[in-house]
This record gives C-alpha cells, sequence and structure tokens, in this order.
C-alpha cells in the first residue's frame, strides 16, 4: 500500500465535510462544517493523543494550511482543542473560498496522520468517526490514476 | 440389597474431604517466544503485574505483544497511557512490529490517554477514570503506562499516595476480571521494600546492561504468584518480531536420564573407531583438541558424514568459515555435504555476529537439532563460538555450553566439539577453556616433528564408561580423507612433547635427547 496522494486526502477530505454538511442540524447552522469536523476529531482522537497532543496535530495543521490559505492566519486552536477567528473571517470571505480553505485544512489535518502513524490506523481512527465513509474507494481510484 | 449397596458405597477419604478441588489458573500465553517457558507455561490470568525496568529496555514493546497476543472483540484490551511515549508516536513505532495487527485496533484494543488527568488531576481522579473505563469495556486486559514517571514529578504525591493507588487499581482490576499490567521505570535500588512491589502478583524486570562495546539484555522474573518460574537472568533480544527470550536452563530441567546399555557409532575414520572401542558411545560429548591445522574440522566432517551415511541427520554450527568454505574443503576430503544439505538431513548453522547472546546462540542450535531430528552435531570451533559472543556473556560460555551439552546428550544426540589450542612444544594441553569437564571423550590431535618433516599426530586422551586404546597414531589427511597410517611411531619418545627422538626398539642405548 502506497502513501495516499495528497488529491486523494483532498477526495477524503471532501466526502467527511460533505456528510457533515448534509447532516447539519439547526443548533449547527452556523457552525462551518471544518469545525464540527475538527470537533469530531478532537473528541475521537484526545482520547488516543490527549487533548495536548490533539492541539498539537491541529496547530500544525493550521500552519501548514495558512502557507496556502492567508485567512487562516487569523484561525486560532484554543486551549481545549477548539477553533475560533472565523467570524471575521466569514465577514470578509466568501463562501466558496471558506469551503476552499476547509478542505485544505482537513487534508492537512488527515496527511499529518498519515504521516505519523500511517493510512491504515489513519482510515481505521476515520471510520471510527465516520462509518458510512467508504474508505476502499481510495485503491481503485488510485489504481485507476496509475493505470 | 440394600445391605450390598452400602457395602459397596465407597466413603470419602480423609484427603478428599481436606483437599477440595484447587481452583485453575488458566496460563496466558505471553506472545513473547520463549518466555512462556520461563514463566512456568505463561502468565497467571487476572493476575496484576508491574512490569520494570530503564528506558528502552522493551518494557512497551512487551506490553504490546502481550496484548495483540490476547486480546480479542469480546474481551478488548484497554491501553492507559499516562506520560512517556506519546500515543502518536507509539503507534507509529510499534507498528513496525510483525505482532502489530492494525485490523485489532477497531474493536479489541482501546488506546486511552490520561495524560491531561494525571497532570491536572489527583490520584483518585485516575483512577475513577481507569475504572470508568474498565466498567464501559470489560477488558481481557488492562496496560497503565507508564504510571511511575508521572508520579515521581508529583512532590505533592507521597509514596503512601501512590501505594493506596496501585493497592486500589489492584483490587478493582480483579475483580473485573482483568489481567493487568502496570509499566514502570524503577532503578535496581527501589526494587528493595518498595511497597508497590508487595501488591504486584509478578514482577518482571528488564535490563540492558553495557559492557565494553555491547549491550546485553536480561529479564528477570522478580515475583509470580502461584506457579514456579524459572529463575536466574534469561537474555532476550529485540527483533523485528519484538522481544525473544532464552531461557537460562535450554530445557535442561527436562532433560532425560541416559540409557544404561548405549550403541557406539562411527565417527567416520575406522582405525580411529578400533582404538575407541568400536566408536563413540551415543550421546557422548566428544571434544577433539589440536591446534591450527591440525585437521580438527575434517574429524568433524567425518563424523557428520559417517551418521548421515547411516541416515542419521545432523547439523553442524560453524563459527569459523561459512557453509560453503565448510562444503568446498568436505568436497576435497571426499564427501558432499550439500546433497545432504539439499536433501534436508544436514543443517547448517553458521553464527558469526558479534554481540549474540549465548543462551539465543544454544537456542538455535537446539532448534536446528530438534527440526531436522539430528543425532549428530558438530560445534566447530568453540573458540570460534566464544569470539561470536558479546563480552559481557563470555563470562556465562561455560555455565551455558555445559547445560546445552547435558540437554542435547540427554536427549541422544552425539555431539562433536572441536577446540583449538595453542601449541607447546612442551607441553600437552587438553584445553585453553577448561571445558574438558564437558567431554565425556577427548581425541587430541598435534603435530610432531618425524626426522624433520611435520607429522600429525591423534591420541585418544579419555573416554569415560570404557576402555580405549592409548597409542600415538600418525595420520594424514588426503583427497580420501582422514587416514591413520600404518608408520609405528613406537622407535620416538617424546611424541607428545612435539620434538620426539628417536630411539630404536630392543637398543641397549639410551634415547637421544
Amino acid at each position: 500500500m502506497t502513501k495516499p496522494t495528497p488529491p486523494e486526502l483532498r477526495k477524503l477530505a471532501q466526502r467527511i465535510l460533505a456528510i457533515e454538511a448534509a447532516g447539519t442540524q439547526p443548533a449547527d447552522a452556523e457552525s462551518p462544517a471544518m469545525f464540527r469536523v475538527c470537533e469530531k476529531l478532537r473528541r475521537s482522537l484526545s482520547r488516543l493523543t490527549g487533548l495536548d497532543g490533539f492541539r498539537s496535530l491541529l496547530s500544525r495543521a493550521l500552519a501548514l494550511a495558512g502557507e496556502e490559505v492567508g485567512w487562516f492566519k487569523a484561525v486560532r486552536v484554543m486551549s481545549d482543542g477548539s477553533l475560533v477567528g472565523l467570524d471575521e473571517v466569514e465577514k470578509q470571505i466568501s463562501p466558496r473560498e471558506i469551503a476552499k480553505g476547509e478542505i485544505i485544512l482537513i487534508t492537512k489535518l488527515m496527511g499529518l496522520l498519515v504521516t505519523f502513524i500511517g493510512e491504515g490506523l489513519t482510515f481505521r481512527l476515520l471510520q471510527q468517526t465516520w462509518p458510512e465513509v467508504s474508505f476502499d474507494n481510495l485503491d481503485s481510484e488510485r489504481r485507476k490514476s496509475d493505470g | 440389597m440394600a445391605k450390598k449397596g452400602k457395602a459397596t458405597r465407597r466413603k470419602p477419604t480423609p484427603d478428599a474431604v481436606s483437599k477440595p478441588d484447587k481452583v485453575m489458573i488458566r496460563k496466558l500465553p505471553t506472545g513473547v517466544p520463549g518466555l512462556d517457558v520461563i514463566m512456568g507455561g505463561g502468565l497467571p490470568e487476572f493476575s496484576f503485574n508491574i512490569i520494570s525496568g530503564g528506558p528502552g529496555c522493551g518494557k512497551t514493546t512487551f506490553a504490546h505483544q502481550f496484548v495483540f497476543a490476547n486480546a480479542t472483540p469480546e474481551r478488548p484490551a484497554l491501553y492507559f497511557t499516562i506520560l512517556g511515549e506519546s500515543p502518536i508516536k507509539m503507534l507509529r513505532y510499534q507498528q513496525q512490529y510483525t505482532f502489530f495487527d492494525p485490523a485489532k485496533l477497531d474493536r479489541t484494543i482501546h488506546f486511552i490517554n490520561l495524560s491531561q488527568v494525571v497532570l491536572k488531576q489527583d490520584l483518585s481522579v485516575v483512577l475513577e477514570e481507569i475504572v470508568k473505563e474498565v466498567e464501559a469495556a470489560s477488558p481481557a486486559i488492562v496496560v497503565v503506562d507508564s504510571f511511575r514517571t508521572a508520579l515521581r514529578k508529583r512532590t505533592e504525591i507521597s509514596e503512601l499516595d501512590i501505594q493506596y493507588f496501585v493497592q486500589q487499581l489492584a483490587v478493582d482490576l480483579t475483580t473485573w476480571e482483568a489481567t493487568t499490567f502496570l509499566i514502570g521505570e524503577y532503578a535496581d535500588e527501589e526494587l528493595r521494600d518498595n511497597p508497590v512491589f508487595t501488591v504486584a502478583d509478578g514482577v518482571i524486570w528488564l535490563s540492558q546492561v553495557a559492557e565494553r562495546n555491547s549491550v546485553v539484555r536480561k529479564l528477570q522474573i522478580l515475583k509470580l504468584r502461584g506457579q514456579e518460574s524459572v529463575p536466574g537472568l534469561h537474555t532476550f533480544r529485540i527483533t523485528d518480531d519484538g522481544l525473544q527470550a532464552f531461557s537460562r536452563t535450554l530445557g535442561f530441567q527436562e532433560r532425560k536420564g541416559r540409557p544404561s546399555r548405549r550403541a557406539r557409532i562411527s565417527i567416520g575414520i575406522p582405525e580411529l573407531d578400533k582404538m575407541m572401542g568400536g566408536g563413540v558411545l551415543v550421546g557422548d560429548s566428544l571434544l577433539v583438541c589440536g591446534s591450527s591445522g591440525t585437521g580438527k574440522s575434517a574429524f568433524g566432517t567425518h563424523f557428520i558424514a559417517e551418521g548421515l551415511k547411516r541416515d542419521e541427520p545432523g547439523v553442524m554450527a560453524v563459527f569459523e568459515e561459512r557453509p560453503e568454505d565448510c562444503k568446498r574443503r568436505a568436497k576435497h576430503i571426499g564427501h558432499e555435504l550439500a546433497t545432504w544439505e539439499r536433501e534436508g538431513k544436514l543443517k547448517f548453522l553458521y553464527l558469526r555476529p558479534l554481540d549474540l547472546s549465548v543462551d539465543e546462540s544454544l537456542q538455535a542450535i537446539l532448534e536446528a537439532v530438534t527440526e531436522i531430528g539430528a543425532k549428530r552435531l558438530v560445534i566447530d570451533s568453540l573458540a570460534g563460538f566464544e569470539m561470536a559472543l558479546a563480552p559481557g556473556f563470555r563470562t556465562d560460555f561455560r555455565e551455558s555450553l555445559y547445560r546445552m551439552m547435558a540437554s542435547l546428550t540427554g536427549a541422544g544426540v552425539t555431539v562433536l566439539s572441536t577446540v583449538e589450542l595453542d601449541e607447546s612444544f612442551t607441553e600437552f594441553r587438553f584445553s585453553n577453556y577448561t571445558i574438558s569437564f564437558l567431554a565425556d571423550d577427548i581425541v587430541r590431535l598435534r603435530y610432531v616433528d618425524i626426522d624433520g618433516i611435520l607429522c600429525r599426530i591423534v591420541t585418544v586422551v579419555k573416554m569415560r564408561d570404557s576402555d580405549h586404546n592409548k597409542d600415538l597414531r600418525e595420520f594424514t589427511i588426503t583427497k580420501k580423507g582422514v587416514t591413520l597410517t600404518d608408520r609405528r611411531l613406537n622407535d620416538y619418545r617424546a611424541l607428545i612433547a612435539g620434538i620426539p627422538s628417536y630411539w630404536k626398539q630392543g637398543s641397549s642405548e639410551e634415547p637421544l635427547t
């Protein structure tokens, strides 16, 4: 099994964000899908990594995403592992730009996990949080792109 | 009828009344090859254990091996990480081991990080968290890694608090039918009089000791309630497969006594067989000693080849030359060892890397012997064997060798070992290692100067339990192998000193000195 390429992780991030966007409860309507993805990951990963460990990962992902998306510089990770600072950004940036940024951040976060614990364990952890996402497709998509 | 029935009914004996059935304690496989034997069959189920030792000893790897070997979806494992190795890094490194099965991380093994609780709350909250998780998951195995590091840094936590924490943890987890491991770093001096160790059912001590340029890993079962473990320090190694332990007894305890009547087997050199009273007794340990180039390896080759011709599988453990060189040399003296090797009747062991532990080398030999059902073993040579060991293991060499010889010969394997001696032309030594006690039989080879020509001579120095010829015989090594010549050396004196003098038999002249 080869390491997933960024485009594959990007597709995976898109799927997860789409699931979160589709499942929006009225109470969450104001909260971007990215926040809900991060919150779910915080809950499941901090059990494994500790809150500090998760906060560390998310901060690094945010820094990496900030190199590609300027407005991430206004976003911060709080001590409890939550994200803040998007309110001001939302007033200045189009929803389309925000959606692009969301995908980049989640891709970076998953990329870090793959780097540290490998693709197998990362997908297992993600599948525990989003059982509806099929990770098998990634392999077939990879074969298609290889072929 | 009633009377008959009454008469035939057995009364319970006093013994039966006073000895109710004992509770059967299931022994769990440790997942560490070789360790179950050391522990006396495995780790007692529901026991509360401490794995201790310094950093880098393999404590976490050992716990992982146990967890992956025993956890099931029905009875999972909870692995609490407290402080120490970050869980992400732990998973990163541990998945490199072959025993690590990612599929088990879904429902079988759960990693839970408690570092925040430990740092910010008191021990009672840590205990509550652990118990809460245990009650929810009903695990078969619980690991707390590494509790000691965290607690030691909290100055407000006294030793008494720690003892209470450990005691309460032991009670709760045993009640929940979990086999538990606490992983902690302890220095040697902390092991004595430490109340934490009193609570534990089992204490496994791992260590690594640097000696000169080598590192020697050892483990000890300091305590194991309810069953007999093998005492002492056992070596272990960490490879891609995780820990592998080597019992210092090498199965010696299960050794059978030798039968009172034993057959003799040919060494493959007919004239030498005659000198030895018809050959070597089955199950003997034969030492062939001599200086470099005297033909010790050739004797070993004859011995193994003769067995193979008689359908007796053999193992050759070579230390001073590669198996290919050994086969090529054997071919020069008429033995095609490669054919038998291909047929699976002969196995070569090339144990050359430095830093080997003596027990793991001996274990490899024992396994090879068992694998092909070997009847003959050649160790060529004991000096090379010793050199291949880490310096720290060399002091154990004779002791371990003795156990292995006893184990093998007790199982009916006949062993020929070669020993290189520093040749002296003034004395006739048997061995540099004072290992002649290992040998039932000793054959000594040496060079002598006869009439200005360097010749080889052989003599049988010792044969336990049987008489033997004590002649000093000349031998040659040709394409046909080792042959004892008919040349009589009776006219020479001081042959064993290496520089004999001619003394014609029957002459009244004094021998030349």
